[in-house]
């Protein structure tokens, strides 16, 4: 068993690694592509310096738990595109048949296929995220926590991406609402959650996950809670084996796409 | 691409070259935007798809706006709560019924992956070719997803206060002014490939700086000192122009809006020829 799980994490890291190097061969658009992706997530502050030009706190967030948040929501989702960026289209794979060819080699298959592609830009998503919290200040205590709440918040995103993939095992089209689902969670991610009230605020806890991907962790880091602690870790967990096992249950049902494909 | 400039000559759209008959340049370019416009039809339910996206970005500006006005007609930067929803709405709407992303991503790939080389050779210009074809896809998009606004903006938000209905073609011509000039500096963006391999991180500072600054508020919200800057961005002429418009419509400001997008659809179109003319010299063809 623990040797299944230390090849399966060295798959894993040797499989990400490839992946960063080979889209390390051109140097230029990968500085390029991260440095972007800095620049571009930092212009949307742009938005809150002008709402907080207008009020002293939005949706109850101070100037500074909003910069917690966007750091945090930034940090989780880059590194889950660094680590896993393939869960976010799965539903691809699935649909046009492009799952044989993980089937087939000796390794973990749903550990050989998140890991099989990187997003270079994401590697400007973590490091915007980790930069913007440092920026605050948060105390090596407060660091920590950020850095616990980065990979759960990782662990729910690609959980949430995993389980809509697996859809398409059994529903035609998930992949549209698969991007669709996750570039709305990651919209709400963006706004603090006092905002929304009602029916809204319950979708946005239980239905997509962002409650306990980024709202619940920014009030934990303003003001710890142990409580609110277990809760996000239990969830985080919860999360990523029921999307494990939606995956395995789903792989019983796929149907090779006869299609001929060759990975190095 | 002017092998038949002859005016004595005209060409049909495979290329071919008819004696005698009247040359009409622009015949080919109708031909593209009718034949993507009837493609685009057949697929018009693909399209509703991407409501639930629209729906949600309206719905989080509705509540972040319901949140900042506390008190019932209040004032921000002198629009009210339902002007400054409505001039979100419409803001997204030419956004996301216009899928310029697309038509530069079209580009981008066509560059990158060799396409170019037999595109560049067609009797047409390759930018007047994309744009056809961009032209012919928001042609369905748009009424879809304005449709789609006018019924979430009458449910959630209330009707728009003191909207003009007679001044409805002005707003067209200025929401498709707009629309044409997003694609053509999207297009400029994209034509940096040639000498580039990835054009698409400046594809994301452009879309921010539209997105932050045109979409979201409108430039009266932004400190005064920064206002006569912003109007001399693409931002005043893409986004904030056309939508300003339909939320408090001037006919004054709609010539002034007219006259500044006039300019720069000029000057945009210039900047794309002199990008795609310098950039066809960089091409290298391997073959293949």
């Amino acid at each position: 068993m623990l040797t299944a799980v230390k090849n399966g994490l060295r798959v894993c890291v040797l499989s990400i690694k490839y992946n960063i190097m080979r889209e390390m061969v051109n140097k230029v658009t990968f500085l390029t592509n991260v440095c972007f992706m800095v620049l571009n997530n930092a212009s949307i502050l742009v938005q809150w310096f002008i709402l907080f030009r207008l009020r002293e706190d939005v949706g109850g967030y101070t100037f500074r738990e909003i910069l917690f948040l966007w750091g945090l929501t930034a940090a989780s989702f880059g590194l889950s595109h660094i680590l896993f960026a393939r869960a976010f289209s799965l539903s691809e794979l699935i649909i046009r048949g492009k799952l044989d060819s993980y089937l087939v080699q000796p390794k973990n298959v749903l550990v050989s296929v998140i890991t099989s592609s990187t997003d270079i830009s994401a590697i400007g998503d973590l490091l915007y995220g980790v930069a913007l919290v440092c920026a605050c200040r948060p105390g090596v205590g407060g660091f920590f926590l950020f850095l616990l709440f980065t990979v759960t918040g990782m662990a729910v995103f690609t959980a949430f991406a995993l389980l809509l993939g697996s859809l398409s095992f059994w529903f035609v089209r998930m992949d549209m609402l698969q991007g669709q689902m996750i570039m709305s969670a990651v919209s709400f991610a963006t706004y603090p959650d006092g905002i929304f009230t009602g029916i809204s605020r319950f979708l946005l806890y239980f239905i997509i996950p962002v409650g306990m991907a980024v709202w619940h962790p920014v009030h934990v880091m303003a003001s710890f809670d142990a409580g609110m602690l277990l809760t996000v870790l239990g969830y985080a967990c919860a999360l990523s084996v029921a999307a494990v096992a939606v995956f395995y249950r789903g792989l019983r049902r796929y149907a090779s796409g006869n299609l001929m494909e060759a990975r190095m | 691409m002017g092998k038949c400039g002859d005016k004595s000559v005209s060409m049909n759209i495979k290329g071919g070259c008819r004696a005698g008959v009247r040359f009409r340049p622009w015949r080919k370019y109708a031909v593209i935007y009718r034949s993507v416009l009837m493609e685009n039809l057949q697929y018009a339910a693909n399209v509703a798809m991407g409501f639930f996206t629209y729906f949600v970005f309206i719905f989080i500006f509705i509540k972040l706006w319901g949140y900042m006005y506390r008190m019932p007609g209040e004032l921000i930067a002198g629009y009210t709560k339902e002007q400054m929803i409505w001039y979100v709405m419409m803001t997204e709407m030419m956004l996301f019924g216009s899928n310029a992303a697309s038509v530069a991503g079209e580009v981008a790939r066509d560059i990158r992956g060799g396409n170019i080389a037999y595109l560049m050779n067609k009797p047409y210009h390759y930018t007047l070719y994309i744009l056809s074809k961009y032209s012919g896809e928001w042609s369905i998009r748009l009424p879809m997803y304005a449709l789609l606004a006018v019924v979430i903006g009458t449910v959630m938000v209330g009707p728009l206060p003191c909207f003009r209905l007679t001044a409805v073609p002005a707003m067209a011509v200025c929401v498709v002014m707009g629309l044409t000039i997003h694609a053509v500096f999207k297009l400029c963006i994209s034509l940096f490939s040639f000498w580039i391999e990835d054009a698409r991180p400046f594809q994301w500072l452009y879309d921010k700086l539209i997105l932050v600054v045109g979409v979201m508020f409108p430039v009266e919200i932004f400190p005064r000192t920064l206002q006569p800057l912003l109007k001399m961005t693409p931002i005043y002429t893409v986004c904030y122009g056309p939508a300003k418009l339909i939320v408090d419509f001037s006919p004054e400001k709609c010539l002034e809006i007219l006259a500044a997008q006039i300019l720069y659809l000029t000057a945009g179109g210039v900047l794309m020829t002199l990008i795609y003319r310098r950039g066809v010299k960089k091409l290298y063809v391997n073959g293949g």
